[in-house]
This record gives C-alpha cells, sequence and structure tokens, in this order.
C-alpha cells in the first residue's frame, strides 16, 4: 500500500483551500451520533476521524430521495466525501454496477460518481451492531475508494487507492511520501485490534455465502415470527447502503420523477389488476433477505450486505437480523 | 424531449388510431416521432403524460418501423386513462427494452403457440414475425383461448392464418353464448386436437399467469422438453432497464433478462407462478 503524509494543521489549512473549488462532505460526531455535514471553513476542525459509521449511507450522496430525471442539471462543484467507512465504500459496488452498466448507463448516477472524490477512513473501534469482517469487509478500506484517511496524533496519513487519488494527492504539495514506519505499525495494530474486537462481537455470526444457504432453505414460520414486529416502514432499505430500488412517477410534459422505492413497502410488486406476489408481509419480509443474500449475489460480483447494522439500529420493531441468522444457524 | 443518453426519457409518439378490440380491450396506433424499432417480444414503456407509464409488448410486426401498435386492455389506473385518448394526442415511449422472442432459433421447426387472453397481442407480433420467415419454418399452430366469445380480439386474424400455408389456428372459449359454435374450455383443452411432432418443436406460452403456469405443466406433459417451451413472463415493471427492482425474480430481472425466458431458465425459481 502507497502512504503519504501531511500535518494535521497542514491538511486543515490544505481544506479550507480546496472548499474554493469543492463542495466538501465529510463524517461529524455531535449530540446525535455521527452523521456526514456540509463542511464550512469554521466546520473543518470538527470533522471526525477514525471512527466508524455516520449514519447516513453514502449512497445517499448518489441516489437521492426523489429526483426529477427529465434533463441534467448544470454542472454541480466537484465534491469530495470524507470520513466513509469501509461497508460504505463496499456497498457502493452494487449500486454501481446497477446504474453504471454499460447498455444503460444513468447519467445522474455517473455525473455525481465521477465528481465526487471519495475518501474512506479506517474504523479503530466498532459500533454495537458493526458485523462487516463477517461477511469479508475490512473495517478500512484497500480498493473502491480513492483515498482513506487517518489521523494519528496531529499526522494525517493517506493511502492512496485509486488514480484519481494519487493525482488528488500529487496537486497538493504538503503532502509528502516519507512515511514513518512507526505510523504504519500503528496504523496496523489499529486495524488488527478492531478486527479483534468484530470478531468477538458477532462470535457465530454465519458468513455471507452461509447467510444466502439459511436464507433460501428457511421456513416461512420464521419470517412470520420476525415480521410480526415489522410495521414495512421501509427504515431498513432507505438506510441500507446496498437498497436502491425506485419508482418512476409521471409528471406533465413527460417528465420523470424518479423516487426511492422499497420492496418493504405495500404495493412494491402490484401490478394492473391486483395481483400482488408480496401482498402478504412476511413475504415482503423475506424479500429483502433472499435479495441481499440469495438473488443480488446469484446475479452481480459486488455484496448487498456489507455489514454495517444499520438496518438494525433504525428497526423501530427491534427486528435484529442477525439474531434471526443466529436462530437459523442454531437450528440448522 | 428526448435527450439519448437520458434513460429515462421517453421519445414522443403520436396517436394516430384507436380500435376497439372488445369491450375492455384497445389498439392504440402511434407514430412515433424518432425511429422506432423492435424485435418480437420485447416491451416498451408506454406513457399517458402526466399520468403514468405500464409496460407493453406490442402487437404489430417489427418488420414495420414507421408506426406501432400497442392493444391494451382496461385493468388499472393507467390503462382507464389510455381507454379515454382519442386519436391526435401525444404518448411517450421508452424502449424497445428486454430480450424478445428468438425466432432465429425456430427455423426449421415446427411452432406451437399458446395464449389466453390479451396475450394474443405480444403473440400477433410474434405471428407477423413468423409469417415473414414462414419458409424457413415447418409449421406454425396458435392455440387461444378466451373468456367468452366477445373477449377474443383480432377475430379476423385467425380465418387469415388459417388460409396462410403452414398456419393453423385454433380458438376455444371458456364460456360459450349462444352464437358460439366452437370449442369451449380453457386454451390447453387445444393441445389435444392439434398434430404436432414434438421433437422438432418448440411451445410459446403467453397470457395470464395461471394459464401460463397450466399450459406449461400440460406441455410438459405431452413431453415437451424445459428448453423447448418460451414463456412471457409478466411483472410489474417501472424502469425496463433493470434498475428499479420492481420487476425481480428470483436473481432475474424480468424486464432485463427476459421477459421471454425458457422454461430451462427459471424452474427452479419458486417465484415464477406467483
Amino acid at each position: 500500500m502507497q502512504y503519504n503524509c501531511i500535518k494535521k494543521e497542514e491538511w486543515d489549512k490544505t481544506l479550507e483551500h480546496l472548499l474554493l473549488s469543492y463542495t466538501i462532505f465529510a463524517s461529524v460526531e455531535n449530540e446525535f451520533g455521527i452523521d456526514y455535514e456540509l463542511i464550512r471553513s469554521e466546520d473543518i476542525a470538527k470533522i471526525t476521524y477514525n471512527k466508524p459509521k455516520p449514519s447516513t449511507p453514502l449512497k445517499s450522496f448518489f441516489l437521492p430521495v426523489k429526483e426529477n430525471v427529465s434533463s441534467m442539471k448544470a454542472e454541480e462543484k466537484p465534491r469530495i466525501i470524507i470520513g466513509i467507512p469501509n461497508c460504505d465504500i463496499e456497498g457502493l459496488c452494487l449500486p454501481d454496477d446497477i446504474y453504471l452498466d454499460k447498455e444503460f448507463s444513468d447519467l445522474f448516477y455517473s455525473k455525481r460518481r465521477e465528481n465526487t472524490l471519495l475518501i474512506a477512513s479506517d474504523c479503530f473501534g466498532i459500533q454495537e451492531h458493526c458485523h462487516c469482517l463477517s461477511y469479508n469487509v475490512k473495517p478500512y478500506s484497500e480498493k473502491h475508494a480513492d483515498l482513506a484517511v487517518i489521523n494519528l496524533d496531529g499526522t494525517i496519513v493517506l493511502r492512496i487507492l485509486s488514480v484519481k487519488g494519487e493525482e488528488f494527492v500529487r496537486k497538493i504539495p504538503a503532502f509528502t511520501s516519507q512515511v514513518d514506519k512507526n505510523l504504519i505499525a500503528v496504523i496496523e495494530k489499529e486495524h488488527l485490534a478492531t478486527e479483534t474486537l468484530l470478531t468477538k462481537s458477532n462470535k457465530g455470526l454465519p458468513d455471507y455465502k452461509k447467510t444466502g444457504d439459511l436464507t433460501t432453505s428457511a421456513k416461512g414460520d420464521i419470517w412470520e415470527k420476525y415480521s410480526a414486529r415489522c410495521v414495512s416502514c421501509g427504515a431498513c432499505t432507505t438506510i441500507c447502503p446496498t437498497c436502491t430500488c425506485f419508482l418512476l412517477i409521471d409528471k406533465p410534459g413527460f417528465e420523470k420523477v424518479k423516487q426511492m422505492d422499497a420492496c418493504q413497502y405495500p404495493g412494491f410488486e402490484r401490478v394492473a389488476g391486483g395481483e400482488d406476489a408480496l401482498y402478504e408481509l412476511h413475504n415482503r419480509f423475506r424479500n429483502r433477505y433472499m435479495c441481499k443474500y440469495v438473488w443480488k449475489p446469484g446475479k452481480f460480483s459486488s455484496l448487498a450486505c456489507t455489514g454495517c447494522g444499520r438496518c438494525i439500529e433504525a428497526c423501530i420493531g427491534k427486528i435484529n437480523k442477525n439474531e434471526i441468522f443466529m436462530e437459523l444457524e442454531n437450528s440448522h | 424531449m428526448k435527450d439519448d443518453r437520458n434513460i429515462y426519457s421517453p421519445i414522443k409518439a403520436r396517436l394516430t388510431d384507436v380500435i376497439e378490440e372488445s369491450p375492455s380491450i384497445k389498439t392504440f396506433v402511434m407514430v412515433p416521432e424518432n425511429k422506432f424499432s423492435f424485435k418480437t417480444g420485447q416491451f416498451i414503456e408506454l406513457s399517458v403524460d402526466g399520468i403514468g407509464e405500464a409496460p407493453f409488448t406490442p402487437s404489430s410486426s417489427p418488420l414495420i418501423t414507421e408506426k406501432l401498435e400497442v392493444t391494451v386492455m382496461k385493468t388499472g389506473y393507467v390503462t382507464e386513462y389510455m381507454h379515454m385518448l382519442k386519436p391526435g394526442v401525444y404518448m411517450g415511449i421508452r424502449g424497445p427494452y428486454g430480450r424478445g422472442y428468438p425466432v432465429e432459433s425456430f427455423f426449421g421447426k415446427e411452432v406451437l403457440i399458446l395464449g389466453g387472453g390479451c396475450g394474443l397481442a405480444p403473440i400477433r407480433s410474434l405471428l407477423y414475425a413468423l409469417e415473414s420467415i414462414k419458409d424457413k419454418l415447418v409449421k406454425v399452430i396458435l392455440c387461444y383461448g378466451s373468456k367468452s366469445p366477445s373477449d377474443c380480439i383480432y377475430k379476423p386474424l385467425f380465418d387469415r392464418l388459417n388460409r396462410t400455408e403452414k398456419f393453423e389456428a385454433y380458438r376455444t372459449v371458456d364460456k360459450a353464448d349462444e352464437d358460439w359454435d366452437g370449442s369451449v374450455g380453457v386454451a390447453t383443452t387445444l393441445l389435444n386436437k392439434i398434430k404436432i411432432n414434438i421433437e422438432n418443436s418448440v411451445a410459446v406460452v403467453c397470457g395470464p399467469p395461471v394459464m401460463m403456469k397450466f399450459g406449461t405443466i400440460r406441455l410438459l406433459e405431452m413431453g415437451y422438453k424445459d428448453d423447448q417451451i418460451y414463456l412471457s413472463m409478466e411483472k410489474n415493471m417501472s424502469c425496463g432497464l433493470g434498475k428499479c427492482g420492481h420487476c425481480m425474480m428470483g436473481e432475474f430481472f424480468v424486464c432485463r433478462d427476459g421477459p421471454v425466458f425458457t422454461y430451462n431458465e427459471i424452474k427452479h425459481n419458486p417465484e415464477i407462478w406467483k
């Protein structure tokens, strides 16, 4: 891995300078937790480093809840997003597969992707429901982002992960590629510590492939049991970094509005005439798990669940998907 | 209106004629503003301005590119509005989308088509395509069932087909009226009447889900192999581009991977008859 580093004060000054030509979003810890915030120069010092995930999934920067997709807007200022956990970096691969496919590339999505520099953050420590490692997603990025940032006692270390990231760093003279080996050793030690925490916290949780097998063979009663607390609010899909289903809505003048949708909402599969394969709540509930662990993996090479745990945190019925899979695993 | 790079943007098509096929079915004849062509079995997303959009397989010949016909049953929100449209207005078209019938692989074979209800619309387009390549086919047999004689669309089509070399067409109704002297029973009952060399044939099934299911079961009983049966699947489709997720049927996006599948491709999927 190629590393560069810069003094924290220099990094903050660099960000201030970059604000002239970029819109910067970064993870910031406040009284409600950690989330992305639009950064103004006075906010630079508040940027949070090395902490696990912001509440909002990364997809929200590329797939707005609702947008008119009739015509392209004027060019937007390029964006930098700082502090992205690897569960979200890996979680963006599936939307990329879907929206950037060669035959039907979504212009709105692709423009935003081209226009955005992704600066990941290593997670030093975990949150209650983090389980990325169970699905072979590391708590730090080694690919798919442009850069990864680590803050070590006054020194900002950047791991270079893409050509775009390399070009970005090259333009900033204050960066040096002479990185103290001790700093790298500290980073590696933190990685190991976080991985140990994840392993301990998710002991017995089946891996991604096994989860798919368990989902496929699960009997109907488990879906009925766990869906009894589901109110079809769609929080789990809204907060999921890989759920990207939408509905096209017609407006006068043959305009189209693209609105995020969810298989958990009643009527998602209803056809004209009224037939609805997902009419029953437990079928809708099962659909999400089949999609994430069986169907999407069968179709795409990217993960449809990266173990961020947001769906568990967001559920107002307190449904914990990992409890379902532990129960299935233990009864197997 | 159309930005070629924008996959969500439709082209306009002027509605030039509306043909009443049955009390609840109309055929809309449109002239697209831009060049438009499709392969038989592919579908389009057809929109009523400001109201909504729905997927339909054109019922006209894929060889005719200057106009397009879509046959629509009044059965939901968008189609109710569609049925109120008069010639002269503009509709929106996106597409064509999906994988249609692989007619080249039918060369040298007998083609059995089992259709029901409004499924005859895409079948009519297929029949036009097959007529144009009939020299390369052994024969084509159409078995079609409708609820009642008045629900049967394209009535002149049957006489014309029966006068066409290599083509046979049979009709049945679930429930006869006093003027009906033909077969009574579901579409699959017509399969008892036909002579076909199953080994050298393919079967195409298109119709309501229940007919597709029992039609497939009957064809398998007759000796058709899984990869000889072509099914045109129906699902809720919003984008038609393999993105919106509404039409997922197991690991398939019906809009993108279908809508035409061989039974062999989808038979392991318990979701297909839902």
